[in-house]
C-alpha cells in the first residue's frame, strides 16, 4: 500500500465497522464490540504503517467532492507532523477505552448501538485530525457533534440523559453557528479554504489576518472544547456511559477543539490570541472553583476535564501551539485513566457515583485506586523535586514557564489554578479511597474483571512516562520540541524555570495537604458545606450561568418567540393567507350566485348582457 | 287602401314581444322553442316589409337565409328535446336544473 492508500484505509476502518453494525448486528452485542474493537485495533496499525511508512514527511492526499462553476470543495488529508501526533493519541487511548467498553458494558442491553456509535465517533474524529481543509473539518466536526449526542443518549431511559444529549447538541450548534460564517469569511477572504494554501498566503503577506475570522472560527472552539459561555454542555454530558465520558468527553472530542486551533493557528492575530489566553486562564480557574461543590465522581472529572482544556487553549492564547498540543496528548492519557477508573468505581460499586457515600476502596480494589492516583498525580504535576515527573509535570510546567514569560498575572491564576486541581482531586481522593466504607455497595465492592484492569494499567504507564518527549519516537511532536526549545533558548530560563518550578509544586502539594486537613480522610459530610454555607452554595450554583441560560431562554428568548409566532398567527396566518382566501372565496361565493342552473335566469342574463353591449355599442357614456 | 310601414313594423314588434315573454315566462321546452321561433318570423317579418317599403331585395335575400337555418336548427334542436326527455322524462324547465346541483 502507498502512504495514502494506508491514511484511507485509517480512516474507512471504523467507517466499515459502523456501517456493517448499523446493518447486520444491530441485536448482536457480542459480534458488534467485536468488530468495533477489532476496528479500533485496525486504526492502530494502520497509525503506526502510515508514520512510519511516511518517515515524518507531510502526506498530501486531495479530491475534489463538488464544484459549482467556479466554486470547489475537495476532500483531502494534510497528514503533517501535529496530525500525526494527535492521531496517535486518539488512536491508541481509543483502542483502550474500546477494550475497557467491553467489560464495563458487557451487561448491557443495547451493545450494538453502543459500539456502532464508538465506531462512527472514531471515524468522525479521524476525519477533524486528517482534514486539508475548513470545509472538510466542519462535516466531521458536526459528525462529532452528532456522534457525541448519540452516546450521550445512550441510557435515553432516562430523563437526565435526554435532557444532556440536547444541551450538548445545542449548545454546540451555537458555536458551529460562528464556525460556519468563519469559513465563508475565509473563504471570501483567501479564495480556498485549504489549510496549507491560507499559510502560504498569509505567510506571504502577514496583512492578509483578518481578527474576525480568527474570532469567528474560535466560536466553534468554544463550543467543542466547552469553553466559557459555552461550557455547560460538559459537565451534564456525564450522563453518558462511563467509558464514553473518558473517549469524548476527555480525551478526543473536546480536544479536538484545541486541536483545530492549533491547525490554524496562522489565521490568529495577537488580539485574538489574548483573549484566548484569559478566556482559557478564566476557565481553568473557575472550573476549579465549581469542581469543590459536585459530589458526583463524574462530575468532578468533568470539571477538572474543562479546567485542563482551559490551561490548552491559555497555553495556545500565549502564543505556543506546540505545547497546547503537549497539555492536550499527556492530559488525554491521564483523563482518561481517570475516567476509566471512575468507570471501574462506579462498576464495582453497583453505579453509585456520589463520592460520600464510597470510601475504603483501597482495599477493595487496590489496582483501580493505585492506578487512579498515578493518573491524579499526573493531572497535578507530580515531581520528584523537578527531576522526574509524571506526565502532567511536564506539559504543565511548560505552560506555567510560557505564561511566566507572558504576563504575570495569568501566571498567578494558572498556578492558583493548579492549586485548586490539587484541593478537589484530593478531596475525591481521600473521600472516595481511603477511610471506611460509608454505604452497602461500596463495602462489597470488587475489583473488576481484567479486562477492565488491563487498558487502566497500560494508561498508567503512559501517565508516568507519557511526558518524556525525548522518548517519542522522531516522526511525533515536531512542534511541541519546537515551542520547549524555543522556551529553553530564552535568557531568562534559567531563572524563571526554578521559579516556577518552586511555585508549581508548592501549589499541589499544598492543594493535597489542605484538602486533607481540611476534609479528613474518608469523611462521611462535606466539611465545606456544613462551614461556609453560602460559598459552597455560589460554587454548587457554578456562579449561575446555567440558571443566567435558562433565564434566557425562559423569559427573553420565549417571549420574543411568542411575539413572533402573534405576529406569524395574526398577520401571517389571519390577514395574508386567510385574508386572501377569504377574498378569493368571496369571489366564488358571489359567482355562484350567478350560476343558479334555471334556464330562465340564464336568460335574464343573456338579456342584461344584450342591453349592456347595445349601451356600449350606441355609444351611451355614464 | 295601402297598409303602412308602421302597422308592419308594429305587428312585427309585437310578435317579437309575445316570443320573447314566451322564452322567459313557459316553463315546456318545446313551448320556447316555439317562442323563438316566433321571434325568428317577426324579425323575418320586418325585413320583408323593409324590403318592400325600400323597393330592393336585400331584406328578401336575408329572409331566404333565415328560414333556411331555422329549419335546419329545428331539425336538431327538436331532435335533442327528443333526446332530452328520453333521458329525464321531461321537457320542463325548472325540473332541468342538474347544473346548479
Amino acid at each position: 500500500m502507498t502512504d495514502s492508500q494506508t491514511v484511507l484505509a485509517l480512516l474507512m476502518t471504523p467507517l466499515l465497522s459502523a456501517v456493517i453494525i448499523a446493518c447486520f448486528l444491530r441485536r448482536r452485542g457480542t459480534l458488534a464490540s467485536i468488530v468495533s474493537v477489532a476496528a479500533a485495533a485496525g486504526i492502530c496499525v494502520f497509525t503506526v504503517m502510515a508514520i512510519s511508512g511516511s518517515g515524518g514527511e507531510v502526506i498530501r492526499v486531495s479530491a475534489n467532492w463538488l464544484q459549482f462553476g467556479d466554486f470547489k470543495v475537495s476532500m483531502g488529508f494534510f497528514f503533517d507532523g501535529v496530525a500525526m501526533t494527535m492521531l496517535t493519541m486518539v488512536a491508541f487511548v481509543g483502542f483502550l477505552i474500546h477494550v475497557f467498553s467491553l467489560g464495563y458494558m458487557a451487561k448491557d442491553k443495547a451493545r450494538g448501538r453502543y459500539f456502532g456509535g464508538m465506531s462512527i465517533f472514531m471515524f468522525s474524529m479521524l476525519g477533524i485530525i486528517l482534514a486539508e481543509n475548513l470545509i472538510m473539518i466542519f462535516v466531521f466536526w458536526e459528525l462529532v457533534g452528532f456522534s457525541s449526542y448519540m452516546l450521550i443518549a445512550h441510557y435515553f431511559d432516562t430523563e437526565k440523559a435526554k435532557a444532556a444529549s440536547k444541551k450538548a447538541f445545542i449548545v454546540n450548534r451555537i458555536g458551529d453557528l460562528g464556525f460556519l460564517v468563519g469559513i465563508a469569511y475565509a473563504y471570501w477572504h483567501f479564495g480556498t479554504t485549504n489549510l496549507e494554501v491560507m499559510r502560504s498566503a498569509v505567510g506571504a503577506n502577514p496583512a492578509l489576518i483578518d481578527w474576525t475570522i480568527a474570532a469567528l472560527l474560535m466560536c466553534g472552539f468554544i463550543g467543542k472544547s466547552a469553553q466559557f459561555p459555552l461550557h455547560v454542555w460538559l459537565p451534564d454530558a456525564m450522563a453518558g456511559p462511563t467509558p464514553v465520558s473518558a473517549l469524548i468527553h476527555a480525551a478526543t472530542l473536546v480536544a479536538a477543539g484545541v486541536y483545530f486551533l492549533i491547525r490554524i493557528t496562522f489565521l490568529f492575530p495577537d488580539s485574538v490570541l489574548n483573549y484566548i489566553a484569559v478566556l482559557g486562564t478564566g476557565v481553568a480557574v473557575y472550573a476549579g472553583f465549581c469542581a469543590y461543590a459536585q459530589n458526583d465522581i463524574k462530575k468532578i472529572l468533568a470539571y477538572s476535564t474543562l479546567s485542563q482544556l482551559g490551561y490548552a487553549s491559555a497555553a495556545f492564547g500565549l502564543g505556543a501551539p506546540g505545547i497546547a498540543l503537549f497539555h492536550l496528548i499527556t492530559h488525554a492519557f491521564f483523563k482518561a485513566l481517570l475516567f476509566l477508573g471512575a468507570g471501574t468505581v462506579i462498576h464495582g460499586c453497583h453505579h453509585e457515583q456520589n463520592i460520600f457515600k464510597m470510601g475504603g476502596l483501597l482495599k477493595r480494589m487496590p489496582v483501580t485506586s493505585v492506578t487512579f492516583l498515578i493518573g491524579m498525580l499526573a493531572l497535578l504535576g507530580f515531581s520528584f523535586f523537578g527531576t522526574f515527573g509524571f506526565a502532567g509535570f511536564y506539559s504543565k510546567d511548560a505552560i506555567l514557564i510560557e505564561a511566566r514569560f507572558e504576563s504575570k498575572y495569568l501566571f498567578a491564576l494558572l498556578i492558583g489554578g493548579a492549586f485548586l486541581t490539587a484541593g478537589y482531586m484530593g478531596r475525591l481522593y481521600w473521600t472516595a479511597f481511603l477511610g471506611k466504607p460509608k454505604s452497602e455497595a461500596a463495602a462489597n465492592a470488587r475489583e473488576n474483571s481484567i479486562i477492565m484492569i488491563v487498558p487502566l494499567i497500560i494508561l498508567a504507564f503512559f501517565s508516568v512516562v507519557g511526558g518524556w518527549i525525548e522518548f517519542w519516537p522522531q516522526e511525533l511532536g515536531g512542534i511541541i520540541r519546537e515551542d520547549i526549545a524555543h522556551q529553553e533558548n530564552n535568557e531568562d530560563y534559567e531563572h524563571l524555570h526554578h521559579t516556577v518550578l518552586i511555585l508549581g509544586s508548592a501549589a499541589w502539594i499544598v492543594g493535597l495537604l489542605g484538602s486533607m486537613v481540611f476534609y479528613g480522610i474518608g469523611a462521611k459530610e462535606d466539611r465545606l458545606k456544613q462551614t461556609v454555607r453560602p460559598l459552597y452554595a455560589l460554587l454548587k450554583s457554578r456562579l449561575l450561568i446555567d440558571e443566567l441560560y435558562d433565564y434566557y431562554v425562559a423569559k427573553v428568548q420565549q417571549r420574543f418567540a411568542v411575539l413572533l409566532s402573534f405576529l406569524d398567527v395574526f398577520l401571517i396566518k389571519g390577514v395574508l393567507v386567510r385574508g386572501s382566501a377569504g377574498v378569493v372565496g368571496l369571489v366564488g361565493t358571489c359567482s355562484r350566485l350567478l350560476h343558479v342552473g334555471s334556464i330562465h335566469a340564464y336568460v335574464y342574463w343573456f338579456l342584461a348582457g344584450l342591453i349592456l353591449f347595445w349601451v356600449l355599442a350606441t355609444g351611451v357614456s355614464f | 287602401m295601402t297598409v303602412g310601414l308602421n302597422a308592419f313594423i308594429l305587428v312585427a314588434g309585437l310578435l317579437f314581444a309575445v316570443g320573447l315573454l314566451g322564452v322567459i315566462l313557459r316553463q315546456n321546452t318545446l313551448v320556447i322553442y316555439m317562442s323563438l321561433e316566433m321571434m325568428l318570423n317577426a324579425v323575418n317579418l320586418a325585413l320583408v316589409a323593409f324590403s318592400r317599403y325600400n323597393g330592393t331585395m336585400d331584406g328578401n335575400l336575408f329572409v331566404f337565409f333565415i328560414i333556411t337555418v331555422a329549419a335546419a336548427e329545428v331539425a336538431v334542436g327538436l331532435a335533442i328535446i327528443v333526446a332530452l326527455f328520453k333521458w329525464r322524462q321531461t321537457v320542463m324547465v325548472d325540473r332541468l336544473n342538474v347544473l346548479s346541483r
